[in-house]
């Protein structure tokens, strides 16, 4: 019964995994293609793997290293600009008894719900007239706006969690109010800190609509590189897969590296986000 | 005497939103004195200790340490280490890092740092923990690590709150007898806060008893013991509590279900309703006492303590000796009238006349 159980559960597990992963090995496997073997049918057939749609992008004509550089600009920035606002910003709303504290979180989800296509007009008209068109500042200005009230809402719960008596000690102890901050509640924060800026990060790091429109030619992340790749008369299949994996390392590393505070940061995420609502 | 860790709160008072914490109290703790602050949850004990310690600001009144007036001055500023009821260990330092963080918050030379946390470390005897994280220690080991954390400074002042209610039993005597023997050796003004009258009375050179955000009564574990000034105070104290009855003493002749008992003193010839408060480790087995029935037994070990029925009214007594009793057996017991005390209806106590 439980090893029936077992066989049942890892098949499902297997399952999902594969449906999940598909398009991802898809992609390995026609970035190895050369033009020509992409539009072979049937598809699956053997073929002779190739580097050249790698070479072509990484320091070929269509070369995509300027706008890895804007990425990386963008998506650093952004997160360490959120980080910056949200770790203050989460701890004093967790300690302090504020009033209108549930509606302030309330808002931030609202905020949330709101679609981005709404304001796209409106950001392109506001950066006309500012100035903010076609630069970085501008588009880290809209990344941050959506980021943050998401970062201060998650690391809320992570400085709940912080039992006030430990900070009450550090005071006792001769810390200062920021002292204790800095050595006793931020280095139990840290794995919410570490969920954050995975969160933050992968938001920058993806998006594609605000660059589209707000990013102009002159700031081109890769996500909006990558459709250079879809032109009227072909699709160049090859380079436009390498290119999406190239893009999707950073991900994977940073995802890699924070993954066990990820794992125990959405748990705990989880239960206490649904009591505190 | 030398005026170091002397503790004076004049008229403090503190109300969170609309409940009042504490009223305005009036103490004064003496340099080197053990003190307890001792009552039941909710009775404003803790908030006294916190509003000593610089964690709550009064509303009302003022706070000195030393004659220096400290209402507004921060917790770090008042020379006053604390004990946590959790122990407030820091769980990302080692033990040897939290024992050092007073130390290091006041940029203490790394050598000397070293040497204090060791000898406060062998102080408390976890000198070789002191790489361990306090997730890795025992119950009694993190109340060591704190205890250790708060002496490393020489601080003037001791603050205490509930330090022994998350050990074991066993655990908890020997180290409440480790606290009293620190804080002579090391000469300091200890303040204790505990719903357990039986700590405050083996710990304590005076204490405070808070019911409802006052101090009701004050003095040493002897005075509070045995010259309960209220009913409330009676109940309070004592394990299992002061027994009290409803009777009507008429000059020197107490009636208390039916039965008399003649005091030593009176308080007039008229009638007047009170409550006997009789302790039950002063209520002996005597053939010619009051019939009363045992309901229930326990057996202790050196003592008994029984559960009497005296007419209509419950009564608890423990008898010195090992007996057992059948269960409605009929018993008669003695009460001695000069270990009574008397209380009114309302609460106070009332002293008796000589006449």
């Amino acid at each position: 019964m439980r090893s029936l159980r077992r066989t049942i559960g890892l098949t499902a597990l297997g399952c999902f995994l594969f449906v999940w992963a598909f398009p991802v090995l898809w992609a390995i496997v026609t970035s190895l293609k050369s033009e020509r073997d992409v539009l072979e049918y049937p598809p699956i057939r053997p073929f002779t793997p190739t580097l050249e749609a790698y070479r072509a992008i990484l320091s070929g004509s269509s070369s995509l290293w300027l706008n890895l550089e804007s990425s990386v600009i963008l998506t650093v920035f952004t997160t360490l600009i959120s980080i910056l606002f949200a770790v203050p910003a989460a701890y004093a709303l967790a300690r302090l008894r504020l009033p209108g504290r549930r509606g302030l979180g309330f808002g931030i989800l609202a905020a949330q719900m709101l679609p981005p296509v709404g304001l796209v007009i409106p950001y392109f008209l506001i950066f006309t007239n500012l100035g903010l068109l076609n630069t970085y500042p501008g588009l880290i200005f809209v990344y941050v706006y959506f980021s943050l009230p998401f970062a201060i809402w998650l690391l809320i719960s992570y400085f709940e969690d912080v039992p006030r008596e430990m900070e009450e000690a550090a005071l006792i102890d001769r810390a200062s109010r920021f002292k204790a901050f800095w050595y006793v509640v931020l280095p139990q924060v840290k794995g919410g800190v570490a969920v954050t800026v995975v969160f933050v990060f992968l938001n920058a790091w993806n998006e594609f609509l605000f660059a589209v429109t707000l990013g102009g030619r002159t700031v081109r992340p890769v996500t909006v590189a990558m459709y250079n790749f879809i032109s009227l008369e072909q699709t160049r299949w090859a380079e436009l897969s390498a290119a999406s994996l190239v893009a999707m390392a950073p991900v994977i590393l940073l995802g890699f590296a924070a993954q066990k505070h990820i794992v125990k940061g959405l748990t705990l995420g989880a239960v206490k986000g649904t009591s505190r609502q | 005497m030398s005026l170091n860790g002397a503790v004076s709160l004049a008229s403090v008072g503190k109300r969170f939103g609309n409940y009042v914490a504490l009223h305005k109290i009036d103490l004064d703790i003496r340099p080197g004195e053990f003190f307890s602050l001792l009552g039941p949850s909710g009775s404003g004990k803790t908030t006294t200790l916190r509003i000593i310690a610089g964690l709550e600001t009064p509303d009302t009144g003022q706070v000195s340490i030393d004659g220096r007036d400290v209402t507004h001055l921060a917790p770090g500023d008042r020379d006053a280490a604390m004990v946590f009821q959790s122990y407030a260990l820091y769980p990302h330092m080692t033990v040897a890092e939290n024992i050092g963080f007073p130390l290091r918050m006041i940029k203490t030379p790394r050598a000397d740092i070293e040497r204090q946390v060791r000898q406060a470390a062998e102080r408390v005897r976890i000198a070789h923990l002191l790489h361990r994280r306090p997730g890795q220690l025992s119950g009694g080991q993190q109340q060591r690590c704190a205890l250790a954390r708060a002496i490393v400074r020489s601080p003037r002042l001791f603050l205490l709150d509930e330090p022994l209610s998350n050990l074991d039993a066993k655990l908890r005597a020997e180290t409440r007898a480790e606290i009293k023997l620190l804080q002579r050796k090391l000469d300091v003004t200890a303040i204790y806060v505990t719903h357990d009258q039986e700590e405050a009375m083996t710990l304590s050179d005076r204490m405070a008893i808070f019911i409802e955000g006052r101090i009701v009564q004050l003095g040493t574990p002897e005075e509070v013991f045995g010259r309960p000034v209220s009913s409330t105070v009676a109940d309070f104290l004592g394990n299992p509590p002061m027994n009290l009855l409803p009777g009507m003493l008429v000059g020197n002749r107490l009636t208390v279900e039916g039965q008399t008992l003649h005091l030593a003193g009176g308080v007039g010839n008229d009638p007047r309703p009170v409550l006997m408060g009789v302790r039950p480790g002063d209520i002996t087995l005597d053939p010619n006492g009051w019939p009363a029935t045992v309901v229930l037994a326990e057996l202790l070990g050196e003592s008994v303590i029984a559960d009497l029925l005296l007419g209509q009214a419950p009564l608890k007594a423990r008898f010195n000796q090992m007996r057992r009793f059948a269960e409605n057996e009929p018993v008669r017991i003695g009460i001695d009238p000069a270990r009574v005390h008397l209380f009114d209806p309302t609460g106070p106590r009332i002293d008796l006349k000589q006449n």
